[in-house]
């Protein structure tokens, strides 16, 4: 059939190694900080959904409508292309120049709209995640807290979004897995992460089996560390109270 | 302590609440019963603003309720569900101080002062750290009325307490019902539990199709009810299986 | 007046090759070829997922073991990566060149054939014991059982989902414009790229395509999905 002669030590020495070490660091920090930011993005949308005012329920809707039904490709590029034209022209020359921020370097243009995009692609859906959380505590809760006097957002805050927060937490981890594994699209746009340096390292040697076998088991990894992890938070979160919830 | 005047509700055709007035006095236990779907426990959820009216006013204390009765109003009263509604995420000594320590301000240690000495009232002191889901119904029930006694309300209202309870947990809840009754708290109990209502309740109110058709004391109402639908009820509590024989 | 807001023009000039792509010369792009796309997707993937769900359902624990591990792997990692694989495999595999539009079809295909084979067996297991009971105490084997009892019961369910897939698949071919496969995507960077000045226009217009798209099909699931539950007798 093929006869194909594995070199690993193309791919994990000299330059190589390198790529790949820069690569997994950008895709590490694309996931946190398009993770965190947009969990907060999210909470903000559950708020406005959950809010008394039908206006802002109705913008929360036709966001997480829009940006669900659109790919995250399209997006990328239409905030790369377009939403960095709208920019005036003295925002976009300082983000092309190169920044220090106390000895470390500031993230680049595209790095920064990478995360951007990623960010407001994923708040949709992990509000739709904690929507669904919400609607699956009975209605005997609501009940109970506005009969002890607690307000709308008491009631929330106290009552609703920690119970929803443990029905919602198998199906988040999923979603911030999901993001992880979105991250690579920023590759299009010229962000030095994993799959991007992969290519590089294909192009440079040609050992496309081994460079793509490393990014395989490095994503698996990942994603495998980031389970973990998040598996931990949501104990030392919901450390008491078990709800039996699966 | 309790007014109802000219009282309207409806749930879209449905006429729930036609034309209540009634008047519960300070201290005074009244029981309301009912066949189901006669709106006896919409007629109580309207009091603390649970469920809205379409007409008339509703007074406690002598001020009116508004519509969907504002937070502080809801403090003053303390209700009791039918489900219990105890929170899951927390602790029997949890649920109740919540409200004291997020709405009334307390402290942590003299919220659960109070709250131990609550759950020493309802007999339950050694599950203050368990969770409902590790609590029997009745323990459930009882860490419940609790908590509807921990913001010190007025008024309590329940809500068939013990209607979804197995029959020997029954006994439990009552005993601590009938002991706050002679408290001397001002109590409004939708419940079928006749013998309750025949020790310690001042009146009755029977209620159907959304209508108070009688009011009486007790005795009077057990002995001689006067409205057709009323003595049709109390035969149907007590013997079901013989009426159900007679219309076959 | 309407064109200095949203310079309109440029769509239209560009309507036939978004949505068409080169479909005159033999080499159908855009719109369409997103469509072709995934519907060749779905396509592999429902009858490769009904086969591993087989496989899963009649193997011994082992090999069920080793299929569910494989299907972890398949969908652990980002589905561009196994564009990518499949970019330099199928080459290799076939011995010779294959379409780029094909290594895309059969990356999706298979990620997507796990998600079938795991909705498949849940649904399966989800389904009262008592039916598999009253079957063999009728007298079913075990395939007779699957074919005639459970199954039918299981694709009933699994109907509004695999709209819901569909409607995932046509946003997920849009990875292809990485390996220049030029569907809708690809071709509006194409035209960005000629056109230079109207990036908003034209990435706004292909995202409607896909909204449009994507809204109208998760319509007809849920309606679907109403009328299943009615038929079903559930809520």
């Amino acid at each position: 059939m093929i006869h194909y002669h594995f070199d690993w030590s193309a791919v994990l020495s000299g330059a190589p190694l390198h790529w790949i070490v820069s690569g997994l660091w950008v895709t590490f920090n694309l996931t946190i900080w398009s993770g965190v930011l947009a969990t907060l993005l999210a909470l903000l949308l559950l708020g406005m959904r959950l809010s008394a005012y039908r206006g802002l329920r109705w913008i929360s809707a036709c966001y997480v409508t829009l940006f669900r039904n659109t790919p995250l490709a399209v997006q990328l590029l239409f905030w790369y292309f377009g939403g960095l034209q709208c920019l005036p022209g003295s925002w976009r020359d300082w983000l092309n120049t190169s920044h220090q921020l106390g000895g470390v370097h500031f993230p680049s243009t595209e790095v920064l709209v990478g995360v951007w995009a990623l960010t407001l692609f994923s708040a949709a859906f992990l509000s739709e995640e904690m929507r669904a959380g919400v609607r699956a505590v009975s209605n005997g809760q609501f009940d109970a807290a506005h009969s002890q006097g607690f307000s709308h957002w008491q009631s929330l805050r106290w009552i609703v979004l920690p119970q929803a927060l443990r029905y919602a937490w198998q199906p988040l981890i999923g979603q911030y897995l999901s993001l992880m594994k979105n991250s690579p699209l920023t590759m299009s746009i010229a962000v030095t992460e994993l799959l991007y340096q992969t290519n590089q390292i294909e192009s440079f040697n040609l050992h496309a089996i081994e460079a793509y076998a490393v990014a395989t088991l490095l994503y698996l990894l990942l994603g495998l560390l980031l389970s973990l992890a998040l598996q931990q938070l949501g104990k030392g979160m919901f450390v008491s109270g078990d709800l039996h919830v699966k | 302590m309790i007014e109802f005047k000219n009282v309207d509700k409806h749930f879209a055709d449905l006429h729930v609440l036609q034309n209540i007035n009634l008047k519960v006095a300070k201290g005074e236990v009244v029981v309301v019963c009912g066949p189901s779907g006669s709106g006896k426990s919409t007629l109580i959820r309207t009091i603390n603003g649970l469920e809205p009216i379409n007409g008339g006013e509703i007074l406690v204390d002598g001020q009116a309720i508004s519509k969907r009765a504002r937070p502080a109003e809801r403090q003053k009263i303390g209700f009791v569900f039918q489900q219990f509604n105890l929170y899951p995420h927390l602790s029997a000594l949890q649920n109740i101080t919540l409200a004291p320590r997020r709405l009334g301000g307390l402290s942590e240690d003299k919220a659960n002062a109070e709250g131990l000495d609550l759950l020493a009232q309802v007999g339950l002191v050694e599950k203050s750290r368990h969770y409902p889901a590790q609590l029997s119904g009745g323990q459930q029930q009882r860490v419940a009325i609790a908590r509807a006694l921990a913001m010190k309300p007025r008024i309590l209202l329940f809500d068939e307490p013990t209607s979804a309870l197995d029959p020997e947990m029954i006994g439990e809840v009552l005993s601590v019902m009938k002991s706050l009754a002679h408290g001397g708290i001002t109590m409004m109990v939708v419940t079928h539990e006749m013998g309750f209502a025949r020790e310690v309740s001042d009146r009755v109110l029977f209620i159907d199709q959304g209508r108070i058709l009688e009011t009486a004391t007790p005795q009077a109402f057990f002995k001689h009810p006067v409205h057709p639908r009323a003595r049709q009820f109390l035969q149907q509590l007590q013997s079901p299986l013989h009426l159900a024989e007679e219309s076959a | 007046m309407l064109s200095k807001l949203f310079y309109y023009p440029v769509i239209v000039d560009n309507l036939s090759y978004l949505l068409f792509g080169r479909l005159a010369q033999g080499q159908p792009g855009g719109l369409l070829l997103t469509v072709l796309m995934a519907l060749a997707a779905i396509a592999m993937a429902m009858v490769l997922g009904f086969i591993l769900a087989l496989a899963h359902w009649f193997s011994p624990r082992g090999i069920q073991r080793v299929l569910w591990l494989l299907g972890e792997i398949v969908r652990g990692i980002p589905q561009l990566l196994l564009i990518f694989w499949f970019y330099f495999l199928l080459p290799m595999l076939l011995g010779r060149g294959a379409p780029d539009a094909v290594s895309v079809i059969v990356a999706l295909g298979l990620f997507n054939a796990v998600t079938v084979m795991v909705s498949v067996l849940a649904g399966l297991n989800a389904l009262p014991g008592g039916q598999h009971e009253a079957a063999q105490a009728n007298g079913l084997n075990r395939w007779q059982t699957l074919r005639w009892v459970l199954l039918p019961q299981v694709l009933d369910h699994i109907v509004p989902s695999m709209v819901n897939l569909l409607v995932a698949l046509i946003k997920d071919t849009s990875l292809a414009f990485v390996v220049s496969v030029p569907e809708l995507t690809m071709v509006s960077t194409q035209v960005n790229n000629r056109e230079q000045i109207y990036p908003l226009e034209i990435f706004l217009f292909a995202g409607a395509l896909y909204f449009v798209l994507c809204s109208l099909l998760s319509l007809g699931a849920g309606r679907l999905e109403r009328r299943l539950n009615r038929r079903l007798g559930l809520r």
